[in-house]
């Protein structure tokens, strides 16, 4: 671990050492002090992934070492199961990782708690560089006014399609901007055609409901607010309630077990239905899974109303003792050459516009080309960037699941699941 | 070395136990002072861990129902709410008493079902015949994988649509349900994961069994009885101690299971919150809501309502748990 | 002897419906990625012998140095579980002395509170103890087993004390033993089969325990076996099912060969050990 850190998080520490004192007098050693004397520096560096990633992301700190040989990496590495649990438990400890990778889900949670280091200043100072950055990307990372993470990787929706299987049932592909109804109506002929349902009902995913919601001028959040009102939501889920009594979607239980965000239970990979409602960057593991050629476009409706979504972040803790040097880090991972194309695409297209360029023209892998293409036609249109999602994001997001489930299943109709999601939702972000 | 002194008695076939242990027991009262200081030399590892590493956190625990501490914040933003996290659970959260109702249902299906089928086994196991204790390992097997991502995938393939479970119900002409994807059936399938995980109470039973002296089964097959009056008269008595102990913890596992539901579920406790159970629930509330101070109140309403469960269970234990030692 | 018409039949059936899911586990062993997904049968299609080569050498670190820094986590705790929870034990199920009522539903309730609310002020107080981190990052989760915290094997250990007759103690004492020669001479021999119980369960559960493991280890090279399978499933990115299968068969074999190993030993009871000297 790294050395002290400002002493913020004593709450529980000092709650610990008044119960150690009572009962019993024990070996407990205190603090943790090992300052750097020598300017050496250790920075701990924490992040979720496979081994492809982790393997990758060592060899770029490794380069910033050889490059700076006082400062070395503690890297810890783990799948996203846990992740986000053992990162509150060590920031609870006062032990949070110096640099560590957080998603828009849960940037809010940590940076409205002032976890998170304001990098703001070192924008201005250009310590941290984003001139390269799309502006809609690098925005997507302020939270309240402050820049609470760096935008490492872009990233938008994207609906996949089996392409073997259409073909094969001589039916055309989807296109980026047919309208929804377009997109239920072709679900329902190709899917009749390929004996396989057309589409998965989005209607539980939280990132097709704000997609929908942009396209009718209406938003997902006003800051810490909902930009929506209940008929919003009833209407969504009245439209895929059609698409379901239409045939064009599968069973509630097949359209459950493609709720879940797990990349290999989605319904095309697993061949239960002809599309899925994606990330772009998920396109080239999704192809791993499956034997059918897979393609890719835009979400339904009006493409424009996507937007670059940091598939995630690096974030500062705002305890380390070290915060030029972690800054220093990690505007290197994002805009040095050689740190770029060591990087490649693994957390999503790289911010940086140039090195983006670059890695684009040296990738052989085919569906990696494809994701890169259409999320850069889709760039051409991007409006403005909805702002990152609040606090209590993550629990309006399973209070959507449920609520549509509900639907889904015929427990509840569109009117009564939509009165519940509301009423939930808005008491999570007040809170 | 030889035990000193029981080499004179192996335990009398009958019960109760001869005169001069019964009338020794009665001088037990003697016998309190002289036990104070061993006992407490004895405890003193378990005083120790308790009052350092388990009473801290645990009171840390209560201290922090209190407040509205969210694992992330300053200390500064954490406040005094007093009561508030418990009446907001009582009054405002409806998943907290679907919770209840979900961990109810599956503790009172699950717990019987899985010490009738460890007990069950581990009588049909209790006997030396070949491969014995390859089966011992077999049954033992699924509790080994405890709530590993394998378990997962490997359940919801058996009990999907298109599952194993599905085709067998086929041969009958039955046709299935989505049983691990339907709100209606997914509890079940959990309780079904708990009761196959059978192995460690049917373990604890095993152990149990060793210890019923051969002689009483000799005496009782001397007296005509068969092997039911056997089990009951013999077997059933001497083993209350230990489906006592399985009882009270397989009760307390089942109220708190998670493990299962978690991995079925994704952490999701869906479909539409049918395998939602208290501890998943409570899990969310502190690890995803970061509401941890209303997950810590949680708990200590968890541990005072399953407290008074199994105070209730060891009431009725003194009427049908026999002790050897004669210390009710 | 009660009847045996019948066992095996019963036997056989239990076991296949037992054992059906694990052969569907273990043939996914051998499946592609594609196939454990999608091929419901338990015998694979095309069989994939390389997941397991591939599960091995997936990471920087070899999963074998998993698998030792699991022994050893388990190794410890198994002993440190039978010690001291041996020692609380006896004192509960066999001594007389103050409050003993009082703390033996004290450590009933220890098991009573759900653990996911414990996590962070015992991550917190080991923080403060020191213990996190280091060379040597397995003191939280050693030490407090040798302080019998697991109540779960102190209220075991009870309840079979309770089963052995007092008469034995009584009897010693008679003969002049103390309370540890009693401990010495009829509650170590006669606790065996609770003791291999103990063992048993200390193992397997150290084996499969997740959570705390993660939270306290940092460093690939000391990952223990649970942590390191969840490495192979990045449920939003990269994943590796089928070395995930592998590897999670793997890691069952050695908590077999010990289950076997020791369940010998609950076979022999109190008839042919201990009594007679």
């Amino acid at each position: 671990m790294t050395a002290t850190h400002t002493p913020r998080r004593r709450f529980l520490s000092s709650i610990v050492a008044g119960m150690i004192a009572l009962p019993l007098v024990l070996g407990a050693c205190g603090g943790d002090d090992e300052g750097s004397s020598d300017g050496k520096v250790e920075l701990s560096f924490f992040w979720w992934g496979g081994e492809a990633r982790a393997e990758l992301t060592e060899k770029a700190l490794d380069l910033y070492t050889a490059k700076h040989p006082d400062v070395t990496f503690k890297k810890t590495w783990q799948a996203n199961q846990g992740y986000f649990d053992k990162l509150a438990t060590l920031t609870a400890g006062d032990d949070a990782p110096d640099i560590f990778q957080i998603d828009d889900n849960f940037l809010s949670e940590y940076a409205t708690r002032n976890v998170t280091l304001d990098l703001t200043s070192y924008q201005e100072s250009g310590k941290l560089d984003t001139t390269k950055f799309p502006e809609g990307l690098w925005k997507y990372g302020v939270v309240d006014g402050k820049l609470a993470g760096l935008a490492f990787g872009e990233n938008t929706q994207g609906l996949v399609y089996n392409k073997s299987k259409l073909e094969a049932a001589k039916q055309p592909l989807p296109e980026t901007g047919m309208s929804w109804e377009e997109h239920i109506a072709w679900a329902q002929k190709a899917g009749a055609a390929a004996k396989l349902p057309g589409t998965q009902d989005p209607s539980a995913d939280y990132k097709a409901f704000w997609v929908w919601l942009r396209q009718q001028g209406k938003e997902m959040y006003n800051g810490a607010e909902l930009g929506f009102t209940q008929a919003d939501v009833q209407a969504w889920f009245e439209l895929w309630k059609g698409a379901r009594d239409g045939k064009a979607t599968p069973t509630a239980d097949v359209i459950h077990e493609g709720n879940a965000t797990d990349i290999t239970k989605q319904l095309v990979v697993t061949n239960k239905a002809l599309t899925s409602w994606v990330w772009a960057n998920q396109m080239p593991e999704l192809q791993k899974n499956t034997t059918d050629e897979l393609g890719l476009v835009a979400y339904p409706g009006d493409a424009s109303k996507q937007w670059p979504r940091a598939s995630m972040y690096f974030s500062v803790f705002r305890g380390t003792e070290h915060k030029d040097i972690a800054v220093d880090v990690i505007n290197f991972l994002a805009n040095d050459p050689e740190a770029g194309a060591i990087l490649g695409t693994d957390r999503g297209l790289p911010s940086n516009l140039d090195i983006r360029a670059s890695v684009a023209a040296s990738t052989d892998n085919a569906s990696m080309k494809q994701t890169i293409a259409t999320i850069d036609e889709l760039a051409k249109n991007y409006g403005p960037s909805p702002t990152v999602p609040p606090k209590g994001h993550s629990t309006v997001r399973s209070e959507l699941i449920k609520a549509a489930e509900e639907a889904q299943y015929g427990r509840a109709t569109p009117a009564q699941a939509a009165e519940q999601f509301f009423a939930a939702s808005q008491a999570a972000v007040s809170r | 070395m030889s035990p000193v002194a029981v080499t004179q008695a192996p335990p009398s076939p009958q019960r109760p136990p001869a005169g001069p242990a019964a009338t020794r027991r009665r001088a037990r009262p003697a016998r309190h002072k002289s036990d104070g200081l061993a006992g407490y030399i004895f405890l003193s590892p378990w005083l120790l861990g308790f009052a350092a590493i388990t009473a801290i956190p645990m009171l840390m625990s209560l201290y922090l129902s209190f407040t509205n501490y969210d694992v992330l914040s300053d200390w500064s933003s954490t406040e005094w709410v007093g009561l508030d996290n418990y009446r907001q659970m009582m009054t405002e959260d409806p998943s907290f008493w679907h919770a209840v109702r979900v961990t109810i249902t599956f503790a009172l299906v699950a717990t019987p079902l899985k010490l009738a089928a460890a007990l069950g086994v581990a009588l049909l196991l209790n006997r030396a015949f070949r491969a014995a204790g390859l089966f011992r390992g077999l049954f033992y097997l699924p509790s080994l994988l405890g709530g590993s991502v394998a378990v997962a995938i490997v359940w919801v393939s058996m009990f999907n649509r298109d599952g194993a479970f599905n085709s067998f119900l086929g041969w009958f002409g039955i046709e299935g349900k989505a049983w691990v994807n339907d709100p209606d059936y997914a509890l079940g399938t959990l309780i079904l994961l708990a009761v196959w995980q059978f192995g460690a109470p049917m373990v604890i039973f095993l152990a149990g069994l060793k210890q019923v002296p051969q002689e009483l089964y000799e005496a009782a097959s001397v007296d005509g009885a068969g092997p039911v009056r056997q089990f009951f008269n013999v077997t059933l008595p001497i083993l209350s101690p230990v489906i006592f102990f399985n009882l009270v913890l397989e009760t307390i596992n089942g109220f708190q299971g998670f493990t299962s539901a978690f991995v079925l579920s994704g952490g999701t406790g869906g479909p539409v919150d049918s395998t939602l159970m208290y501890t998943l629930h409570l899990y969310n509330k502190g690890f995803t809501e970061y509401q941890m101070g209303y997950a810590s109140a949680m708990a200590w309403v968890f541990l005072l309502s399953i407290g008074l469960v199994t105070v209730l269970i060891f009431r009725t234990g003194k009427f049908w748990v026999h002790y050897s030692d004669g210390d009710d | 002897m009660p009847r045996t018409l019948g066992r095996p039949v019963v036997l056989v059936l239990l076991t296949a419906i037992v054992l059906y899911p694990l052969a569907w586990m273990l043939g996914s062993a051998f499946k592609s990625p594609q196939e454990i997904l999608n091929n419901m049968a338990v015998w694979p299609r095309e069989f994939t012998p390389g997941n397991f080569a591939d599960g091995w050498s997936h990471f920087d670190v070899a999963f074998g140095r998993f698998f030792v820094n699991s022994a050893m986590v388990a190794g410890l705790t198994v002993v440190a579980n039978c010690v001291s929870c041996l020692l609380a034990a006896y004192a509960f199920a066999r001594l007389r002395f103050r409050l003993r009522g009082f703390w033996f539903a004290v450590m009933i309730g220890t098991l009573l509170l759900p653990g996911h609310v414990l996590i962070v002020p015992q991550f917190v107080m080991f923080k403060t103890f020191g213990w996190v981190g280091g060379d040597w990052p397995y003191a939280p989760l050693i030490v407090p087993q040798l302080l019998a915290t697991e109540a779960f094997f102190v209220f075991l250990m009870v309840q079979f004390m309770r089963g052995v007759p007092r008469e034995l103690d009584d009897a010693a004492k008679i003969d002049g033993c103390t309370a540890f020669g009693v401990f010495k001479h009829v509650i170590l021999p006669l606790s065996r089969p609770a003791l291999v119980s103990t063992a048993i369960f200390s193992f397997i559960w150290t084996w499969n325990d997740f959570f705390r493991q993660l939270v306290y280890l940092s460093d690939l090279e000391k990952y223990t076996v649970p942590v390191a399978l969840t490495l192979f499933i990045d449920s939003t990115g990269q994943s590796a099912v089928g070395p995930m299968f592998a590897m999670s068969v793997l890691s069952l074999a050695p908590v077999f060969l010990f289950f076997v190993a020791f369940q010998k030993m609950l076979v022999e009871g109190i008839n042919t050990t201990g009594l007679k000297g």
